[in-house]
């Protein structure tokens, strides 16, 4: 499960997970996406781009 | 002291404090972070987990989650310090109910509280996920707390200022454009026109003074205003950053208060 905040800013990145994720299933570039959502700042970015979902 | 806003979004406000100082700037953040009061949920009663996730690691994604906590929608909570009651009670306590049945993953928008208003700000956070078969049924009790108790309680997330930046190039410069192609902000550009370097962007400069380390001779100097910044608030969406701000204005002109009347001999 991704976690419900950036661990570093406190951010609510969880919310946006699922669009994410299936934005970038679809072949969108991450980077156009995060942009999009207004994940801004490195710390949240890396939250959602190094995340893999195991079950 | 001036204030300039930049910037209003829902859940972003950036503006500039002029003729201020330091020690003054520091103390809204730290209050805006630490001493604004917030909703969140602080005891869950588990009646059924039959998830592959730990009860304890399911309670503390709910306390993280962010429940709209502004002046309206919290109006009759009380702090739990500040009620008469022994434990908690419903002047100063919310309760979430959460019932779902797999498979499927369970998102905040599952989550039912007694009061309309005081609901998830997200509807889209998942919290857990169950396979065939799984159930999940708990109570969970949400009131007001402050951050310096733990960061589930913090409106902000970003919450910072910098310095106002203050750019001088000497007259001697001889427009070799280094410094331009240098400043990874674009803060710099040539002039063509004019034939000088021109400051485009002055409050995206962010000081790093790479424009001072390509320059040959230093005539490019970086430094700040005194007593002016620029200050940011970013809140998760429980309370709008303009409330917050008046709330720790609020907090401070209290603690200010109390000094006072400590120094005048009361207590
Ligand atoms: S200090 Fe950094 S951001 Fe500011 S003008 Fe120089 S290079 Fe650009
Ligand atoms: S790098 Fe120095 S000399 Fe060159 S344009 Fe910038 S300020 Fe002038
Ligand atoms: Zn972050
Ligand atoms: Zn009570």
């Amino acid at each position: 499960m991704i976690p419900v905040r950036c661990i570093s800013c406190g951010k609510v990145v969880s919310a946006y997970f699922d669009e994410y994720q299936n934005r970038t299933a679809e072949g969108e570039d991450p980077k156009v996406v995060l942009n999009d959502l207004g994940v801004n700042r490195y710390c949240c970015r890396r939250m959602l781009i190094s995340h893999v979902e195991t079950w | 002291m001036e204030i300039d806003v930049k910037k209003k979004q829902e859940n972003e406000l950036v503006f500039i404090i002029r003729d201020s100082d330091l020690s003054f700037a520091n103390a809204i953040r730290r209050i805006c972070m630490m001493e604004v009061p917030k909703i969140a949920i602080e005891d869950v009663h588990m009646i059924k987990n039959e998830s592959a996730m730990f009860d304890e690691v399911l309670a503390h994604r709910l306390g993280l989650v962010p429940l709209f906590s502004d002046s309206e929608s919290a109006e009759a909570l009380l702090i739990p310090s500040e009620c008469d009651c022994e434990d908690q009670c419903p002047k100063c306590s919310v309760s979430l109910v959460l019932r779902k049945k797999g498979p499927g993953v369970v998102y905040t928008k599952d989550l039912s509280s007694e009061d309309s208003k005081i609901k998830p700000v997200y509807d889209t956070i998942p919290l857990l996920k169950l396979m065939e078969d799984q159930e999940v049924e708990l109570e969970a009790t949400a009131r007001l707390g402050i951050g310096m108790d733990h960061a589930k309680w913090e409106p902000t997330t970003a919450c910072a200022y910098k310095y106002y930046p203050h750019i001088t190039i000497d007259e001697k410069c001889d427009q070799c454009q280094k410094c331009a192609d240098a400043c990874p902000r674009s803060v710099l550009e040539f002039d063509e026109k004019n034939n000088q370097i021109k400051v485009v962007d002055l409050e995206n400069c962010s000081m790093c003074k790479s424009c001072v380390r390509v320059c040959d001779h230093k005539y490019i100097t970086i430094g700040h205003k005194d007593g002016d910044f620029i200050f940011t608030i970013e809140t998760d969406g429980s309370i709008p950053p303009e409330e917050v701000l008046i709330k720790a204005c609020d907090v401070l002109s209290n603690k200010a208060d109390k000094i006072i009347t400590f120094c005048e001999g009361g207590n």
